[in-house]
């Protein structure tokens, strides 16, 4: 599946632009070329020779603060996006076997999880719980996890309910192969597309918190918190907010792009690909199978 | 970046196994009881999220593990002093007791009393949240406008240069996080072009309809660029797909004319999802309140939320949180009743 992935030139610019970011995660800190939290006299500086990308309202370097910022907010964003797969997968899945009630009940937890104000509760529970990372992410995690309960869901019945299923059992395969050849190949595209989105919504949802100084002590640099200072001193520096919204908007992007091109590669659009083969207009189908849980719930 | 879904309206996967074929006749006289069972189905659903959602922002309380006596109490309080206060504040009680009492008091309209400054939190919200719910409602009137406007012309013209540019402009503004629309609506239109005031707020009374509205717009607008970019695109999906339709055909064979489909046969089917999306956005409309308030310096309730969670103040943040959650599950209620108004046959699906 990666291949044919990568064999999609939109695929290759997905996975290709995620690897550099990736880099900048984990070498990010390294690569800065100034102290990030090391305040100079040079304050709210244009861009220049020294400083790429200018300096804030403390004299601290901008791109070497974005540099050491990247980490926290992008392996942020995979973190929530693992937690919501447990929190959310296994639930789902359990909720096909487990008897009514256990449906029932889960089924109204994640209509709650939908119900509560998202951005006002995340801040609101990270604050109150410690205003650290692990608390972010922890909350995050779990409020974005509705969208993995469907998905899971909504995997493992259709899977279960097959006629291919029960043919399969019926001619004595084993279950472990009926795993392995039915059910994984039907359950694991959707999840990873839900992974996909969720790890562009958990970034969204972490960049939101740290630009409103929750879930991080402020010298430490982040893209939200950069951008904040930024917004402070519009008047100074106004192309200054530029260049961390574009590599925030950009990873989003990436994000999105990488799930629609999974979608694309598992034929997961179902009865929205029979309108792409209609019109033949490429644009379309991106509209019409981006939102897996609304078009499909 | 929608999050995910509340549609109540979700066909549950069971309800079409086959449980006795009705008859077109029996079918039509169940309708009344169906209704019915369809009203009571949707009051069971919303009252258990009610009480998860209260049960959850109430044991915010116990998990934080604060108590009134970091706020009021010194470093140097003896363990006596802090149980005396939170003896006062009735802490030491069995968690279902307070529980209780908390819902009892929200149901007479008390939230409580805040632990910073001991004022009645239902008068600290009442000024905020009208400020908040300007914002939050006038995104609400431009995502309903402008995303069923775009969605609509995206499926007249479908594959059309029209349909094209309206989706990858949702596609655009999709993808955008809020604080990234608000900075750049800031930027472009207040600092830039200063055609709107930058931040602030002025209640009605003061600076009469014009200002406060020339206030609103900006923070309105960077709230609902999430919401009109996924209505427009569920509308534009639903009404495709409704022009797709058997009976839609029908209607073209018997010769009607394609306004009179358009109003009667596609709108009335197709903008049942859109409708949906639109009840499942309203929370992130309140939500997102917290990102355009520090952008543009409104003192809503976002902000007081905020304040209040990185003061420890935990009956403040659950007076947010509940009054939030009552408007979402209204606003549900209300998105449901239209659904059916709309399509009687999605009353079946609950």
């Amino acid at each position: 599946m990666i291949r044919r992935i990568l064999r999609l030139p939109t695929g290759r610019f997905a996975v290709a632009f995620l690897l550099v970011i990736a880099f900048l995660a984990v070498f990010g800190p390294a690569l800065a070329p100034f102290d990030p939290l090391q305040g100079t006299d040079d304050t709210l500086a244009h861009p220049n020779a020294e400083h790429w990308l200018g300096t804030d309202y403390l004299g601290r370097d901008v791109l070497s603060r974005i540099l050491a910022g990247s980490t926290i907010s992008v392996l942020g964003a995979v973190q929530v996006a693992l937690i919501a797969l447990l929190v959310g997968a296994i639930p789902g899945i359990l909720s096909v076997y487990l008897g009514r009630t256990f449906e029932w009940f889960t089924l109204r937890f994640v209509d709650t999880l939908i119900a509560l104000p998202f951005l006002v509760f995340a801040v609101a529970m990270t604050a109150l719980l410690g205003n650290g990372i692990p608390q972010a992410m922890l909350t995050v995690g779990i409020l974005v996890s509705p969208l993995f309960y469907r998905v899971a869901r909504a995997a493992t019945l259709s899977v279960a309910r097959s006629q291919y299923v029960e043919a399969a059992m019926l001619s004595g395969a084993s279950t472990g192969w009926i795993v392995r050849t039915h059910v994984w190949s039907k359950v694991l595209p959707p999840i990873a597309i839900a992974l996909a989105n969720t790890m562009g919504i958990g970034f969204v949802v972490v960049s939101s918190l740290t630009f409103l100084g929750i879930g991080v002590q402020p010298p430490a640099p982040t893209w939200g918190g950069v951008l904040a200072s930024d917004l402070g001193y519009l008047n100074y520096r106004p192309y200054a907010p530029l260049f961390t919204t574009a590599l925030i908007m950009v990873t989003v992007w990436a994000f999105n792009l990488l799930a629609d091109v999974i979608r694309d590669v598992a034929g997961e659009s179902g009865r929205a690909l029979f309108a792409e083969q209609d019109s033949g207009k490429r644009s379309k189908k991106n509209d019409a199978t981006r939102e897996p849980a609304v078009a499909s719930a | 970046m929608a999050v995910a879904t509340l549609d109540t309206h979700r066909k549950e996967e069971r309800s079409d196994a086959p449980t006795g074929r009705s008859t077109p006749a029996n079918r039509r006289r169940s309708g009344a009881h169906r209704s019915l069972r369809f009203f009571l189905h949707s009051l069971v659903v919303f009252t258990t999220v009610f009480f998860f959602a209260t049960l959850i922002t109430f044991a915010l309380q116990g998990m934080s593990g604060l108590s009134p006596a970091h706020l009021q109490l010194s470093e140097s309080a003896t363990p006596e002093q802090i149980a005396a206060l939170e003896h006062e504040w009735g802490l030491d009680r069995p968690f279902i007791v307070q529980y209780w009492d908390w819902l009892t008091g929200i149901a007479q309209g008390d939230l409580g009393t805040s632990w910073y400054n001991g004022a009645s939190i239902s008068e600290l919200l009442a000024s905020r949240a009208i400020i908040s719910l300007s914002v939050a409602g006038l995104a609400l009137l431009i995502g309903i406008v402008f995303g069923f406007l775009l969605g609509v012309l995206a499926a007249v013209f479908q594959t059309t240069w029209i349909d094209r540019s309206i989706t990858a402009f949702t596609t655009f503004i999709s993808v955008m996080p809020s604080f990234v629309v608000g900075i750049a609506l800031v930027a472009v239109f207040a600092v830039g072009l200063g055609w709107f005031p930058s931040a602030g707020y002025v209640p009605i009374e003061r600076g009469g309809f014009d200002i406060w509205l020339w206030h609103l717009w900006l923070p309105a607008i960077a709230l609902s660029f999430d919401t009109v970019a996924d209505v427009a695109r569920q509308m534009r999906v639903g009404l495709v797909q409704a022009y797709r339709d058997n009976y839609v055909t029908g209607a073209v064979v018997r010769g009607l004319g394609p306004v009179r489909i358009f109003l009667v046969h596609v709108l009335r089917n197709g903008s049942g999802p859109a409708l949906t999306v639109l009840g499942m956005k309203f929370p992130n409309l309140l939500g997102g309140a917290v990102i355009t308030e520090a952008i543009f310096g409104l003192a809503g309730y976002g902000k007081f939320a905020a304040d209040s969670a990185s003061r420890g103040d935990v009956p403040a943040v659950q007076g947010v949180l509940v009054v939030a959650i009552v408007l979402v599950v209204l606003f549900n209620l209300l998105v449901n009743v239209l659904l059916v108004r709309l399509n009687p046959a999605s009353a079946r699906g609950v």
